[in-house]
């Protein structure tokens, strides 16, 4: 974050044109009218901050938020479906998601304000391309996938090829719109969970968001499989692969969680910042996180209500 | 710049409003309608100062352009009053000392309206919740949480 640009912005937003399209077909012929120079709007909690910052300058906003049918959560095939239009506060409020996909309830829960989570929306926080995403970072372990729409056609983007640099993804908020989110909904010996260590619990942005997906065979006292992601540790979200290796196939103990824990450390790669800590502390955060949320999670599949 | 007609209901009243494309709706409740009540504190998003309640829910006022709001129902702080009373919440407000400079008042006073409508006694950890989108630098909060459990009681009592 440039601190001089946030302590100058202007009172006043610019631009000329607010579209209000009820289709998408009409929403994706205003953006390609404008050849690039109009974005889209939904929630619009981080696109209005980058136009104050002056870090976009769009000629006309698209506000699709009218548009029918984006904003359900389903269940279809044994895959949970987020429309493009549902906020963080629908995805607190679903027990569907509560029930089959957790981590992604406790990421929503702690995002920006109950004020932020009413308007912003979950393909927002992805769209935005943030590494520490609240809800990208359980989204990512939880293998979703999301359905992009332009001009040409739809395509299915999983989320592991989405994000391209900081701020950068997959999709151009001028010439497409990410209309659905899709995962597998998590079967009974599978759990997830999200952690999250920031300054304060609500409006601070988060030193480390990691979360877990989870499955044992417990008669085994064996790991089957772990999904660990984790951010902001880099540039882009990232998947602590190596320790989900460690993981795979691994019996259950204090050893194996330790050392997980050390590799996550490892592979990641903090940076000294000054919002969020020296190199050495986030990594420490890092082992420190891995090791509470495997044992949350084993927790959570015996049972138990943690 | 395209002046645009937008048709808001605000505070029970209908208001019928020529707005320019990119203004936002905590800057038309002020100077269109000269609701003060509403104080554009961060235009972040991040203090809370420019809650209102739209379609019941609480959003931050500062980071919604006019023309989203379209066709919307609003409560701001100057509603909570009916026929020249103050709200129950207003009183509390007063009453435990939970206003220094009231600049995040409001704010406050809608997130806890707006918690109350939807569950009337919530526990301390829901109204923590509720109002964590508003950040007040005076009172150190305890003061606001009494009075909005106490209001929560008072409705209690009152059956509600």
């Amino acid at each position: 974050m440039n601190l001089s640009k946030t302590l100058v912005w202007p009172k006043r937003l610019h631009w000329e044109k607010y579209f209000r399209p009820q289709t998408i077909p009409e929403a994706l012929g205003l953006l390609e009218k404008h050849k690039g120079s109009a974005r889209i709007i939904a929630g619009g909690t981080d696109l209005l901050l980058q136009i104050r910052n002056g870090d976009l300058a769009p000629k006309a906003l698209v506000d699709i938020t009218r548009i029918p049918g984006l904003d359900r959560v389903r269940l279809e095939g044994g895959r949970i479906k987020i429309g493009g239009l549902v906020t963080h506060t629908q995805v607190v409020q679903s027990r569907l998601i509560e029930e089959r996909a957790m981590a992604l309830k406790e990421g929503a829960s702690w995002l920006g304000s109950p004020q932020i989570r009413n308007i912003g929306t979950l393909s927002g926080n992805i769209v935005s391309g943030q590494p520490g995403a609240d809800t990208t970072i359980p989204l990512l372990a939880l293998n979703a996938e999301v359905k992009v729409v332009n001009k040409k056609g739809e395509r299915t983007i999983p989320l592991t090829e989405f994000f391209i640099d900081t701020g950068k993804t997959a999709v151009d908020s001028s010439r497409e719109i990410l209309t659905e989110i899709s995962f597998p909904a998590l079967k009974k010996e599978e759990t997830s969970i999200s952690l999250r260590l920031a300054r304060r619990k609500a409006l601070a942005l988060p030193i480390l968001t990691l979360a877990i997906v989870l499955s044992t065979d417990l008669a085994k006292r064996k790991f089957k499989y772990a999904r660990i992601a984790m951010g902001p540790v880099g540039p882009i979200p990232f998947r602590a692969r190596e320790t989900e290796n460690l993981l795979a196939g691994a019996p259950i103990s204090e050893d194996i969680i330790k050392e997980a824990a050390q590799k996550a450390a490892q592979e990641s790669n903090p940076r000294t910042s000054l919002l969020r800590g020296s190199e050495g502390y986030r990594r420490n955060m890092v082992a420190n996180l891995v090791e509470r949320g495997i044992r949350i999670g084993v927790e959570r599949l015996e049972g138990k209500n943690v | 710049m395209s002046k645009e007609k937008i048709q808001i209901e605000v505070n029970g009243k209908v208001a019928v409003l020529e707005v320019e494309s990119d203004e936002l709706l905590v800057d038309v409740l002020r100077k269109n309608l000269g609701l003060m009540g509403t104080k554009a504190g961060c235009r972040a998003g991040e203090c809370g100062a420019c809650s209102v309640i739209l379609n019941g829910k609480v959003v931050p006022s500062c980071l919604i352009p006019a023309m989203k709001a379209d066709g919307g129902k609003i409560t701001t702080v100057e509603g909570l009053e009916e026929d020249g009373k103050l709200h129950p919440l207003q009183r509390a407000f007063v009453e435990k000392g939970a206003i220094q400079c009231g600049f995040c008042t409001p704010g406050m006073l809608l997130s806890a309206k707006n918690l109350l409508d939807q569950n009337p006694h919530p526990t301390l950890e829901e109204i923590k919740t509720a109002i964590s989108g508003v950040l007040c630098r005076c009172t150190g909060y305890q003061k606001i949480l009494h009075a909005i459990q106490e209001t929560s009681e008072t409705m209690k009592d009152r059956g509600v």
